[in-house]
């Protein structure tokens, strides 16, 4: 292949109807707040620890909400539950309570 | 001599039952404790701890002088009953013996003494103990009305709320409650047929004679003694599984907590000594803001510990509570409720994986290279005010500083601790750690009593001198390093609960706040202070909820009339903020605002 210098994202569709929706499902009646989400970023922003590593719990909760929770458990785990995220939320979402319950329901998944 | 009679046998069958359950319950679980707590029994057995712990037992079991200093009216209700009691089987083995000297006498036989008296045909009475006797009766009967009355009217006793029960607890109560009053037909029955008695009996039983044909008495003497027996037996049957245990269960408990036995992280066989010591009083109830303010009646320590109990506890109760340590506070029996509930949270967390936080080894987001250290906490970098109003108080007093997480550091592990996670909590404690000490600094201060709490306790930070910032400007004031302007602005302070009753921090931050202006009390302050309702304690409260509780604060503190809220935990601010319209500033604000140039 010839080397251009750059290259161009993997193709990532989700689909949704693909996709197990079982303990996404599971999660959102536990916690239905979740989905006032509006995506706008301040828990990402805010994080302790996505200061120091990639994790963004915006796109891992969505994600996890579309049902793709490869590596979800992982990056869950680099939050240190410190819920600074949860007191800047302009949602209220009780985001500590949201980590804890992804991690127990999805597991090593 | 006869000490026997058929109505003894539901008495006896209780009392050997419970005796043997009560004695099995005990040595399954003093078998079942760790090495290291069985040595901490052996080697205080013979110590004056003995004696300290036998003098509480006096003053808790008996005289229950903790719950005297809730409320007079529920001490008197406590004492009546568990010291009247006491008193009555004491007086009535010293009364047996006064009869017939120093004899074998079968248990039944002391406790239906009065009944055995006509039977055996003793008829030389002795007023003194008849009188003694009854008077003892009246005072636990006193005892047993006002429970009665404080079942229907707890306010009248000091209590907003009490304990809802389960039916066993019912039963068990029931019984109770029926024991004393049975008692006293029986014996004034016995009294109007048979003489003896004193004031209480004899005056019942003669309005008993008055009322009823001597023939109706004499159909009525031996079922009510059987009534008598069979309250006492179901009693006995049902105190091992009810919320009786109690009575027995806080001695042992006294004994094991002056040989320095203590709930850990980790659940071990002495909490159950702690777990089954709950009597389900209920003055845990009425602190609880989670009950008080938001109307949530499941998930008091009451409730959590009888869900414990009974294997029935559930994630959202061991999850939905503040740990402000309010209940713990006026707990009569002095069960550590927090440590209990934390360890719950700890049997009940996620498998833990072995891999995270592997980031940690490699991060040092530290600056700079004094011999005191400042940790701002994530919290206090979500409040910059407080860390730059840090900054200009250490350069005000001139101090070299070595600044652990200026821009973004890594959390203190408190907050996953208190969620259960301590496998993953000692993986920041350890970096921290390590941070600390390579740093080499030998004062370390925070502006977060989340923080603060976590380095005390856990990080075992030997040679470095751990302050919140309260504590460490005090210092700095008093060995003149820091020189304010007293101003003629008022403040209120609301104490942060891991500062307050967390670590007894009380004095330094109302110190500090002196130094600059008035100093206006709230109506809870200091061990009563409220929670703000944030904790990070708490992952099952809802946004709206939080909000609640801060509005509730918030409104008593400005009812104060302060200019200024004031508080000396970053979390705390906020969240009062959101509840309160005069301003909010965290003690270090203040005082930065204060310092003469």
């Amino acid at each position: 292949m010839i080397n251009f210098g750059f290259s161009i994202s993997r193709p990532r569709t989700i689909d949704i109807d693909r996709n197990n929706l079982h303990k996404s499902n599971e999660i959102i009646a536990a916690m239905p707040e979740l989905q006032t989400c509006i995506g706008c970023g301040s828990c990402t922003a805010t994080c302790t620890a996505g200061n120091l590593t990639e994790f963004n719990f915006r796109k891992v909760h969505t994600l996890v909400r579309r049902g793709e929770y490869q590596g979800a458990y992982e990056e869950m785990n680099k939050c240190m539950l410190c819920g600074k995220c949860r007191l800047v939320c302009p949602r209220g979402i009780n985001t500590r309570g949201i980590v804890m319950l992804i991690k127990r329901k999805i597991g090593d998944f | 001599m006869t000490f026997y009679d058929s109505f003894c046998i539901p008495f006896i069958v209780g009392a050997i039952y419970m005796a043997l359950k009560v004695l099995w319950k005990y040595l399954s679980w003093l078998r079942n404790l760790p090495a290291s707590d069985l040595k901490l029994i052996a080697k205080g057995l013979f110590t004056h701890r003995t004696l300290t712990a036998t003098w509480e037992v006096v003053r808790e079991s008996l005289l229950h002088a903790r719950i005297w200093r809730v409320d007079a009216r529920l001490g008197y209700m406590h004492t009546s009953l568990a010291f009247g009691w006491f008193l009555l089987i004491v007086v009535g083995w010293v009364e047996t013996i006064a009869y017939l000297g120093f004899r074998w006498i079968p248990l039944q036989g002391h406790v239906f003494f009065k009944y055995f008296v006509p039977l055996n045909n003793i008829t030389q009475h002795k007023p003194v103990f008849d009188f003694l006797m009854d008077a003892l009766l009246l005072f636990v009967l006193s005892g047993v009305a006002l429970a009665w009355w404080k079942r229907h009217r707890s306010r009248s006793l000091g209590m907003k709320r009490t304990t809802r029960h389960n039916t066993l607890d019912r039963v068990a109560l029931s019984a109770l409650w029926v024991v004393f009053p049975a008692r006293l037909v029986a014996e004034s029955i016995t009294a109007a047929l048979y003489g003896g008695g004193s004031f209480l009996t004899t005056g019942f039983g003669s309005l008993l004679d008055y009322f009823f044909k001597t023939s109706t008495l004499r159909a009525l003497y031996e079922p009510s003694w059987w009534v008598y027996s069979s309250a006492l037996g179901l009693f006995f049957l049902t105190m091992p599984f009810s919320r009786y245990m109690h009575i027995f269960t806080e001695i042992p408990l006294i004994f094991l907590r002056h040989y320095r036995l203590r709930p850990t992280a980790e659940e071990k066989s002495y909490d159950n000594f702690e777990i089954e010591a709950c009597s389900r009083c209920g003055i845990c109830i009425d602190p609880c803001q989670l009950q008080s303010q938001l109307g949530n009646h499941e998930v008091q320590s009451v409730y959590f510990l009888r869900d414990r109990r009974y294997k029935m506890l559930q994630q959202k109760v061991a999850y939905d509570c503040l740990m402000c340590g309010r209940c713990e506070q006026v707990c009569p029996v002095g069960i550590n409720l927090n440590t209990l509930r934390l360890n719950s949270r700890v049997a009940m967390r996620n498998t833990p994986n072995e891999g995270r936080y592997s980031y940690l080894r490699s991060i040092d987001p530290s600056q700079g290279s004094g011999k005191v250290g400042y940790f701002a906490g994530c919290m206090t970098l979500l409040t910059p005010k407080t860390l730059h109003s840090m900054q200009r108080i250490f350069d005000a007093a001139h101090v070299d500083v070595w600044w652990a997480d200026r821009s973004g550091g890594v959390c203190c592990g408190r907050p996953l601790m208190l969620s259960g996670e301590i496998d993953a909590a000692q993986k920041m404690v350890d970096r921290n750690r390590e941070l600390f000490l390579e740093a080499g600094i030998t004062t370390l201060v925070t502006s977060c009593p989340i923080c603060l709490r976590v380095f005390r306790e856990s990080y075992n930070l030997e040679g470095i001198e751990v302050l919140h910032h309260s504590e460490y400007i005090l210092r700095l004031i008093q060995q003149g390093r820091l020189q304010l302007r007293h101003t003629t602005d008022s403040f209120t302070y609301h104490d942060p609960c891991e500062l307050g009753r967390g670590s007894g921090i009380y004095d330094e931050p109302r110190a500090v706040i002196e130094a600059v202006g008035t100093l206006l009390e709230a109506e809870h302050n200091r061990r009563n202070a409220f929670c703000c309702g944030s904790s990070v304690a708490n992952t099952a409260i809802s946004d709206s909820q939080q909000q609640t509780i801060a509005s509730k604060v918030g409104a008593e503190l400005e009812a104060t009339g302060a200019s200024t809220i004031v508080t000396a935990c970053p979390l705390c601010k906020k969240a009062i903020m959101r509840g309160s319209t005069t301003p909010v500033a965290d003690l270090s604000e203040i005082v930065a605002e204060s310092i003469l140039h």
